[in-house]
């Protein structure tokens, strides 16, 4: 199921960039245990302004995944670095023209 | 030079420019960078009004895009040759070439969002076309960033518009809002394509669709976004025609200080627009001296 998760989590862009929060580092674990999804997230900064955006994003993809009925979201406050960032990620970002 | 943008080739940089492309492109560039940087203060006014410390970190990181876009624009400016400290901090407020609908002062946090679902949509519209067919490779390279970031802005807004949506008291406020917004954004597109000038901006590959076609693609999206929220708008689709068609006198006379159109005493004429434009609205000269005050103060402490 944590896989199944994952998968889902890999499809949840950025809201200003097409790179899944994955593929950005943000999410830091995934749990589940009785059709609840956990998810343990960071943000590239404290003052993020997308976090409401990233979160509801999170919660609407992960409902749809059978099996899963609640969606629980930690925010864990481990700070980010574009270290984070997965050679994926990366590329995609090269692409649009951004280093 | 025609000959090589209708072939679908960027221009580099202006010494690969005749001077009519560059004075087009420049005073394209010119309203967009306005555009940009004088909706900084436009919103910074509104997001007083956030309800929440999360919802006012969103609105001053859309203010601080705003500032980068501009910035972009301006830079892109400043590499035609064009003396952008004049043009920002030294130009009367009256000369800047933004649209007017930022003249008319923004007060609440239910006007920001809505400015963010309807300005940046316009904003997003003409931006995107602009990368779609900008034969001027710096900016089509730059755009890049900024319509990502325009996005956000509008999901900003339209997820606003649905949590006060679902609220009565603030759909009402949401209805007010929209009854004067929805009009205003539709004239930024500009003259309608029958009366338009600058023809040469599509021949020199400056932008892609004409006014008409822009307004009609910011509807597209704006209507349906009111219709789903429950939100009533001044138009709607028509099959047989296959577009969206405005049901007010349009343009109308609008009073800025009440935000009242005065749809009853029917259309104008769009030489009384450019008039209304011209005189710009209320907030202009507050708006444009909140950007320059800073730069008169140093100007002055430096001469003393």
């Amino acid at each position: 199921m944590k896989e199944k998760l994952w998968e889902a989590l890999k499809e949840v862009l950025d809201p200003e960039y097409p790179v899944s929060v994955v593929d950005l580092g943000l999410v830091r674990g995934v749990d589940y245990e009785d059709s609840r999804a956990r998810v343990f997230l960071t943000f590239t900064s404290l003052g993020c302004p997308c976090t409401e955006i990233i979160k509801e994003d999170i919660r609407s993809r992960l409902l749809k995944v059978e099996g899963v009925e609640t969606v629980e979201i930690e925010e864990v406050f481990e700070p980010w670095s574009a270290e984070d960032i997965s050679p994926r990620g990366r590329m995609i970002l090269l692409q649009l023209g951004v280093t | 030079m025609l000959e090589r943008i209708r072939s679908g080739k960027l221009i580099e940089g202006p010494e690969y420019a005749t001077e009519r492309y560059l004075e087009g492109l420049k005073r394209t560039l010119i309203v967009s960078a306005d555009t940009e940087l004088i909706s900084a203060p436009a919103y910074f006014r509104a997001a007083q009004d956030a309800p929440n410390i999360n919802a006012y970190i969103s609105a001053t990181g859309i203010i601080q895009d705003e500032l980068g876009h501009a910035h972009i624009a301006y830079r892109l400016l400043r590499d035609l040759g064009v003396d952008t400290d004049a043009l920002v901090f030294e130009r009367d407020p009256k000369d800047f070439k933004h649209p007017y609908a930022f003249d008319v002062p923004l007060e609440t946090w239910t006007e920001l969002v809505v400015a963010n679902a309807f300005y940046d949509r316009a904003g997003f519209v003409l931006l995107g076309d602009v990368y779609r067919h900008t034969s001027y490779a710096p900016w089509k390279r730059a755009l890049v960033k900024v319509d990502r970031e325009e996005n956000f802005h509008l999901r900003h807004g339209e997820r606003w518009m649905e949590i006060l949506a679902q609220d009565p008291d603030k759909k009402s406020e949401l209805q007010r809002a929209v009854d004067w917004m929805f009009v205003l954004t539709l004239e930024w597109f500009g003259l309608p394509d029958s009366l338009k000038r600058h023809t040469d901006q599509i021949a020199y590959g400056l932008k892609g669709l004409t006014n008409d076609q822009l307004r009609q693609e910011w509807m597209k999206t704006a209507v349906p976004l009111c219709e789903r929220l429950g939100l009533r708008v001044p138009a709607h689709y028509e099959p047989d025609l296959g577009q969206y068609v405005i049901d007010v006198p349009f343009p109308a006379e609008f009073d800025a200080e009440r935000k009242q159109w005065l749809f009853e005493k029917g259309p104008i004429t769009w030489d009384q627009v450019l008039a209304r434009w011209k005189a710009r609205g209320p907030a202009n000269e507050e708006l444009v001296k909140a950007i320059q005050r800073g730069y008169e103060q140093i100007r002055k402490s430096l001469e003393a």
